[in-house]
């Protein structure tokens, strides 16, 4: 709810309902009632964080704890920002309109390397001191999270601790403590971290560990200060997903966020380890939600949502052992309720005519496929597994099912790339394009669209490819003019990434701790919104590498030593750095390695446990 | 648990009926632009479980009819929407359903079917509270004058440039007060299809013609009300 004096201001900001508050679904609480207040920050607009299925779960969850009251943080857009600095209003939380600097606990998620600079911009705005060491007990203890907290490193200085893994129960028993410490009297701000990190499993305090430099800038080592705190910070999941938490009512946006519809998400972890994928390696190990309890939990939020579409979530939705029971259950009910399904992450090889019809009902022309390479060597160096066949029979599949739009995903810069994979991207282009000429069936008196989008690759932590060099800013650019004098077929369309982008993006992704210079530096010069086209400028980014003596280079365009400590290796992620090793070999002799269904590669995260999984060997709970 | 199916097993109507929603959108909700309200409310009617009629063409849909565009910015406590249910539901089932589903700030007041047509709103009546610096009965009176004067222009800027619009065209009555520390406008203005002004204009004179409401937003600031909606001889409540 918005004070009189912050409400009379919404009168002069472009879309003010993204920050009038008042959503149906919000949870209200009594503050006096409660024994710990969360912000819950997403570092971006309003539209974009009200379409993230990790807040709105972490928000139900901590809701569903009687102490606890979560609260929704978003960056507010740049013209209510400059209203912000000229009344001096510092920032609010959207249920209560309470400052974020009142709460006890700030938790900002971090989805993209790019939202960094929005995240401290959010420490500023609510007027938090941005480094961790600068705070005192009167202070709200920030704690990171998400997939970027995976290598915490480049903005370790900034955050009081990480949360690393799944939140639904962590944060819970992370707030919990807090509350047990504050109602014994022996709450400091110390003495709260040393014993979270001690005691919680996931939980990274960077204050708790020095790191110190060989002196060419590689890590020499990594100390933990007590014998207490963990050597290796072991990432937390959810054992069984039929038990994880997953809301029965969703804060419903007035104004229409990115993604407005229900998101059911019906697995985590991915079989499939394609090499480049940082999310396939980090969601490990694979564990199914069942499909009785799915359609439960999708009629149960549709009747308290009214949303008109369900989005079957999971890194690969064609790779769930149960999806045709799913399926059948749900259009029991989501015919006659004229709500539609659909599936975002097809894979070529498993798409077919009884998943297309069961997703027909979807109102677009088009359908999406990430073949990711040009060439059936290089998709076997980046184990995408799947044959030019497979794309053509995919495409087949929709062409005669009425679709005349197709888009294919493709990756720029990947390890041992040649001119004739990038040629490959335009031959397959074109054949699609043949393909539907040939097609009997194809809509009659149509053309088509093949649109060919191209990504630069990006070399992740928790992935086999974490060690290579990215391609430098003009072997990228010369790639991408290469490619685009290939398309020659007017029905193709070629669009590609901002190789620029790519590079910052890389250096954030692998860098350590001599990178919160550069974001100090960054937040204090105003950058704000990067992962915006127009606010990302690489000249000034450049700038404050230079000024704080980062050599951009050093992070992305480097190949990392093998035996080198990495800066995320202070991170356990389940998947261990042996199995990396292995499968960066296997790319190189462009070898592929079967999905985890057909046999098990051996990458050790079956020792976290996991229910419903394809893992061997694993202790469900 | 709830379960929306109940009203599958309501009787058939056998022909679509038109029921008309008087709602109000209030406080936070004066921000949440008429396209946000259709989606809003087109979700609002699914969750509350109502026997919508739908479109039989190849993308089947709701059909949702307005009253009158509200402009963001202004409350109204008479709002309309007409909506077609297929199947037989009381006018108080209904009401009562959509309250469950709505808040405080964007609530049900009655439900009924819809006799009259929207295209006979002629005009509206709305309440001004404005809060400025140097209020007081006499700068109060000076509304007044103004208002009763002959010819009050402003300059409304749009897309197409700018544009002089005489508010006394549109403005049946008002009547100006002074009471604790805000100045109270209470105005008829036309609100018919081909003749139509934007409360918010109002706001604009004064601030044009007077220069109140120059200072903070923080400090000085109005709330626009809509109260009731009139027919063609400005007196007879449309609903």
């Amino acid at each position: 709810m918005m004070n009189e004096k912050r409400s009379s201001v919404l009168k002069s900001v472009e879309k003010p309902g993204r920050y009038c508050g008042g959503e149906y679904g919000a949870v209200m609480k009594n503050k006096e009632a409660v024994k710990a207040r969360f912000a819950f920050a997403f570092p971006d607009t309003y539209e974009i964080g009200m379409s993230n299925l990790g807040m709105r779960l972490l928000y139900g969850a901590l809701n569903r704890e009687p102490e606890i009251w979560c609260e929704r943080v978003f960056a507010p857009w740049v013209d209510m920002q400059e209203k912000m600095r000229e009344l001096d209003i510092p920032l609010w939380a959207h249920e209560s309109g309470d400052p974020v600097s009142d709460f006890d606990i700030l938790g900002i998620t971090l989805g993209y390397e790019m939202c960094y600079t929005t995240a401290l911009r959010l420490l500023l705005l609510s007027r938090i001191p941005l480094r961790a060491a600068d705070r005192g007990d009167e202070h709200p203890i920030v704690i990171g999270g998400g997939a970027c907290a995976y290598n915490p490193e480049p903005i370790a200085d900034f955050f009081d601790c990480f949360s690393i893994g799944e939140g639904e129960d962590n944060l819970v028993e992370f707030t919990k403590l807090y509350i047990r410490m504050r109602e014994e009297g022996r709450y400091t701000r110390a003495a709260f971290l040393r014993e979270a990190a001690a005691t919680i499993k996931g939980i990274y305090v960077p204050s708790l560990y020095e790191v110190s430099y060989h002196a060419d800038g590689t890590i020499a080592a990594v100390t933990r200060k007590y014998e207490d705190v963990p050597e290796r910070v072991e990432k937390c999941i959810i054992a069984d997903m039929d038990k994880a938490f997953y809301p029965d009512q969703l804060v419903m946006p007035y104004i229409e966020a990115v993604h407005d519809r229900i998101m059911l998400e019906v697995y985590r972890g991915c079989i499939r380890g394609c090499r480049f994928c940082q999310a396939g390696m980090i969601y490990r190990p694979v564990r199914e939600k069942s499909p009785e309890l799915l359609n439960k939990q999708a009629r149960c939020l549709y009747d308290n949502t009214g949303y008109e579409e369900i989005s079957l979530m999971s890194l690969s939705i064609s790779d769930y052992t149960k999806l045709e029971p799913l399926t059948r259950e749900l259009l029991e009910w989501t015919d006659q309720n004229m709500v539609s399904l659909s599936l975002p992450s097809l894979r070529v090889d498993s798409f077919n005519k009884e998943l297309m019809e069961r997703i027909a009902s979807v109102r677009t022309s088009s359908l999406t496929f990430a073949p990711e390479a040009g060439t059936q060597r290089l998709r076997d160096v980046i184990n995408k597994n799947v044959t030019e066949e497979d794309l053509m029979r995919a495409a087949n599949v929709a062409f005669s099912g009425g679709k005349t739009n197709v888009k294919l995903y493709f990756m720029n810069g990947l390890p041992t790339e040649t001119a004739e994979d990038l040629e490959g991207i335009a031959t397959l282009a074109k054949n699609v394009v043949h393909a539907y000429y040939q097609n009997p069936d194809r809509p009659k008196g149509r053309s088509p669209q093949v649109t060919i989008s191209v990504s630069c690759f990006i070399p992740k932590p928790f992935t086999p490819f974490q060690w290579e060099a990215q391609d430098s800013i003009e072997q990228l650019a010369e790639k991408q003019a290469y490619l685009g004098s290939k398309v020659t077929d007017r029905k193709v369309r070629y669009t590609h990434h901002d190789a620029k982008v790519s590079r910052v993006e890389a250096v954030l992704a692998r860098g350590n701790r001599k990178l919160c210079a550069a974001l100090e530096l960054a937040a204090k010069e105003g950058f704000c919104f990067d992962a915006w086209d127009e606010f990302f400028d690489y000249d000034r980014w450049m700038s404050v590498f230079e000024r704080t003596g980062v050599d951009p280079a050093f992070f992305a365009n480097r190949q990392f030593g093998l035996d080198e400590i990495l800066p995320w290796d202070i991170i356990d992620c389940g998947v261990s750095k042996a199995f990396f090793k292995r499968e960066r070999e296997k790319a190189y002799a462009a070898a592929t390695t079967p999905n985890c269904r057909e046999k098990c590669a051996g990458c050790g995260a079956n020792r976290l446990g996991g229910v419903r999984t394809p893992c061997p060997g694993c202790k469900g709970e | 648990m709830k379960n929306n199916d109940v009203k599958f097993t309501l009787p058939m109507l056998e022909a679509p009926r038109t029921m008309r929603i008087l709602f109000r959108k209030v406080g936070n909700l004066q921000y949440i632009s008429h396209l946000d309200l259709q989606r809003t409310f087109s979700r609002v009617l699914v969750r509350a479980g109502l026997p919508l009629w739908y479109t039989k063409g190849f993308n089947p849909h709701i059909k949702m009819v307005f009253g009158m565009p509200l402009s963001v910015g202004a409350e109204s406590e008479c709002e309309m929407l007409d909506v077609r249910i297929e199947r037989d539901m009381s006018a108080d089932e209904m009401l009562q359903r959509l309250n469950a589903e709505l808040t405080d700030e964007l609530r049900a007041l009655a439900v009924y079917p819809a006799e009259r047509k929207f295209s006979e709103i002629a005009f509206a009546a709305y309440d001004y509270s404005i809060r400025t610096a140097g209020a007081d009965q006499a700068m109060a009176d000076r509304v007044a004058a103004l208002l009763d004067a002959p010819g009050l222009t402003v300059t409304r800027r749009s897309k197409s440039g700018e544009k002089e619009i005489d508010i006394k065209d549109y403005l049946y009555s008002a009547s100006v007060s002074f009471e604790g520390g805000l100045i109270g406008i209470h105005a008829v203005l036309a609100a018919g299809e081909g003749k139509y002004l934007s409360p918010e204009l109002l706001i604009t004179a004064l601030r044009q013609r007077m220069g109140i409401l120059s200072g903070l937003p923080t400090e000085e600031h109005y709330r626009i009300l809509r109260r009731r909606v009139l027919l063609a001889d400005g007196k007879t409540l449309f609903r």
